[in-house]
């Protein structure tokens, strides 16, 4: 711990209704474990992971929030620098995909505006329970400009994917923010043009930021 | 998770003992074989553990020669944190289910409201597992509270109170147990005392339920509970409570079983409280609090004392906006400034809200951050002596954990302070270490205070007006039962076991009621017991006891119908 040196430390928070699996998922991430009765998150959980991408390590620390209701009072504190963020919702309950529109208003409310975000349909190993059809959540997800996956914490499915797709997305926006920064124009827009092969929101925010800076 | 010692994990070596190494690892000498070994191998890295190691087994063997009784707590080598060992498999429950379908039936049928098994020593491995090299003799049980082991055996060893003082300890506690009152006006500070020594673990549950007030709440309001439990609850609030049910205490005995007798009553205790405060609802920080109420008393009493303690202890805690526990977060920096400035410092550099640490602890009174023994012994102090116990339980932990440059030189960030605050050593978690730390520091009810008004002011310039107006906190035993003086019969204890002695007169009424010592080793049934009219006939001979009336409880719960994990 503490001893590989890293290029650049991304912070994700994994958000969403209570029960949906953000625990499991945080830990099959980084430990690779996962647990039917794990604790019922109270105050924040995290947890790191070193990744690869390209030459660069990429140190990403994933912060677990409670997900009832009460505790939005509290969570604003837990946005604050986050560049990506994962909105869970549990395909077999059609309540916890109601309430993502809620949860990106108070995302977009308290986090940075240029975070990223992407929505998780987890537990999609229960297919035979399933209320939320892929279709529309994709459509849905689509539509908001959000990254979508669904993954399963317990046999793992498209759970690397969803976490490296995340930080792969953080990388490339960080690498815009650091071209335009320093004033590499060439740089950012072949960032750009690459990244967009592989989401479509980030032209906004380069355009955005374009203009920003002219 | 339940894991062995391996303290070659926590070094780094990843070649793992063999079985009949590890079986044995840690029973007293063979610790100074088994380091002896690896200094052959690392010599750079175990020489100082060995020297340690064998100073440590000198003066232990001096101590047990002088047999001291007393809160000398045990110097504990400097370890670093055990993290989860590389030769567990990846699902922990796995093996808890084995563990469980191989346990002696006896010792998990039992119920815990019988046998009080559940507050002494909740998770016992079964012999015929001993020979796995997953679980050693000395299972420690932190890993109720924290998951993992993190202790080593001995020091819950050193905390061990001889048969005969624990004996006159109960004594002692029976005595106070039955006047109450008197006690509680004029020899507070005895009981405070007796508090911070530790309540014996066979009488625990009911001074918790007399300390917090609930046994007057009960016999106030009898049959509430039974009224609230036959009710349905709110949808939306069962919903939430269903969902919680299997992920308190996942390892614990009680609450290992998905539908068993101890899920079932946090269920009907949670559903009870939303159902008597519909405005609050309910809020996750709640079951934890239940659980450990739970493991000593029945579940009438459980709620009662829930209500204490949301109400009275930690008001608006639990409630929507979660205003009080951000406020006593900024009295608990406020207060760290004085106690650590060090600390107060470094939190203060790295932006470290206090909501991002402070927040499972306050919430669910230290129940899941804390080694067993010692959460037991910090509720019986805040049980009896209010908040202030909390906040000097968090003030030690900061302290411990950042009070010093050379601590602080490991963590640069936030991410680091964070982590190294989620993972205390366990040294600074020792009953007998904490305790004493409790004592020495030097914060009251009035610096709370003080500090809450301060921060209520600041809360309403940056924020504006609170939304909920909760009551005033109530600090302790003593001004709970001040702001609201119970009547002598609240205060009767019910025994469920009457023996009749042959010289008294015909019981028919309610009043009459004899204690006996019997008994009260045992615990309580839940529900109010009627007292048994008398069985002695007058022409029959005396003797000196009759057959007791054995009073079984309404709800039967028992163990044959609703165990469901063998």
């Amino acid at each position: 711990m503490g001893d590989e040196s890293y290029n650049f430390v991304f912070k994700v928070v994994l958000i969403g209704e209570s029960g949906v699996g953000k625990s499991n998922l945080l830990s099959r991430f980084t430990k690779n474990e996962f647990n039917h009765d794990s604790r019922t998150t109270i105050g924040v959980e995290f947890s790191t992971r070193t990744v690869q991408l390209d030459t660069f390590t990429i140190k990403a620390q994933i912060w677990d929030t409670a997900g009832l209701e009460r505790y939005r009072a509290i969570t604003s504190a837990y946005y604050r620098g986050a560049v990506g963020a994962m909105l869970v919702y549990d395909i077999t309950k059609h309540l916890t995909y109601e309430s993502v529109e809620r949860w990106l208003k108070e995302l977009y409310d308290h986090a940075d505006p240029h975070i990223l975000v992407m929505l998780v349909g987890n537990k999609s190993d229960l297919e035979t329970l399933r209320t939320v059809p892929t279709l529309e959540a994709k459509e849905f997800a689509e539509k908001k400009g959000l990254l979508f996956m669904e993954t399963s914490a317990l046999d793992s499915t498209n759970v690397e994917a969803a976490f490296q797709e995340v930080l792969t997305g953080s990388y490339y926006v960080a690498l815009c923010f650091i071209s335009l920064y320093t004033k590499r124009w060439t740089t950012a827009c072949h960032v750009n043009l690459y990244y967009s092969s592989v989401c479509t929101f980030l032209p906004c925010t380069f355009y955005v930021m374009c203009v920003f800076m002219t | 998770m339940v894991q062995t010692h391996q303290d070659s994990c926590e070094e780094g070596t990843t070649t793992p003992f063999p079985p009949q190494e590890t079986e044995k690892i840690w029973h007293g000498s063979q610790i100074l074989k088994v380091l002896q070994l690896h200094h052959r191998e690392h010599p750079d890295r175990f020489h100082f553990r060995l020297v340690w190691w064998k100073h440590y087994l000198q003066k232990k063997h001096n101590k047990t020669q002088n047999s001291r009784i007393g809160q000398e707590p045990v110097r504990l080598p400097l370890q670093r944190h055990l993290h989860s060992s590389p030769l567990l498999p990846p699902s922990p429950l796995a093996n808890l289910t084995t563990v469980v379908a191989g346990c002696n039936k006896d010792a998990l049928s039992q119920r815990p409201s019988e046998t009080h098994a559940a507050s002494r020593v909740p998770f016992e491995p079964p012999s015929t597992l001993l020979s796995s090299p997953l679980f050693s003799t000395d299972v420690c049980v932190c890993s109720v509270t924290l998951g993992r082991s993190v202790c080593l055996p001995d020091s819950h060893r050193a905390e061990n109170i001889p048969p005969e003082v624990l004996r006159q300890r109960e004594a002692k506690w029976l005595d106070m147990l039955n006047n109450w009152d008197k006690w509680m006006a004029k020899r507070h500070k005895k009981m405070k005392l007796r508090c911070q020594k530790g309540i014996p673990p066979s009488l625990r549950g009911r001074a918790w339920l007399y300390l917090s007030g609930g046994k007057v709440k009960r016999e106030q309001h009898k049959g509430k509970f039974e009224e609230l439990d036959s009710q349905a609850g709110d949808p939306k609030w069962v919903d939430v409570i269903e969902r919680d049910l299997h992920r308190q205490f996942p390892f614990h005995e009680m609450f290992v079983a998905r539908g068993g007798h101890g899920q079932q009553d946090l269920y009907r205790v949670l559903k009870a409280y939303t159902l008597h405060r519909p405005e609050e609802g309910y809020c996750q920080a709640q079951a934890p609090i239940a659980a450990v109420l739970l493991m000593h008393m029945p579940a009438e009493d459980a709620f009662w004392g829930l209500v204490q303690i949301c109400e009275k202890y930690l008001p608006g805690y639990y409630s929507a906006g979660l205003e009080a526990i951000q406020l006593d977060g900024e009295i608990l920096f406020t207060l760290l400034k004085r106690v650590s400035p060090l600390a107060h410092r470094h939190l203060k550099k790295h932006k470290l809200d206090p909501i991002l640490y402070m927040t499972e602890w306050f919430m669910c009174a230290f129940s899941r951050t804390l080694p067993w023994v010692s959460v037991l012994r910090v509720w019986d102090m805040f049980l009896c002596e209010g908040v202030k116990i909390i906040f000097r339980v968090g003030l030690v932990l900061l302290k411990c954990m950042l009070g010093s440059q050379d601590k602080l030189k490991t963590c640069q960030g936030q991410y680091e302070t964070m982590e190294l605050l989620k993972t205390i050593d366990t040294r600074y978690m020792q009953e007998g270490f904490l305790v004493r730390e409790i004592l020495e520091l030097p914060v009251s009810e009035r610096d709370i205070e003080k500090e809450h008004l301060a921060s209520v002011r600041r809360w309403k310039e940056t924020r504006g007006e609170l939304h909920c107006k909760s009551l005033p906190r109530m600090h302790g035993a003593k001004a709970i039962m001040a702001a609201e003086p119970p009547s002598r019969q609240d205060l009767r204890q019910n025994p469920t076991i009457i023996v009749e002695s042959p010289l008294a007169t015909k019981s028919n009424g309610e009043d009459k009621e004899r204690k006996n010592t019997k008994e009260q080793k045992n615990g309580k049934k839940n529900s109010s017991p009627t007292p048994v009219a008398a069985y002695l006939e007058p022409s029959e001979p005396s003797p000196l006891l009759k057959d007791t009336a054995l009073l079984g409880s309404n709800q039967s719960l028992s163990s044959t119908e609703y165990d469901t994990y063998l």
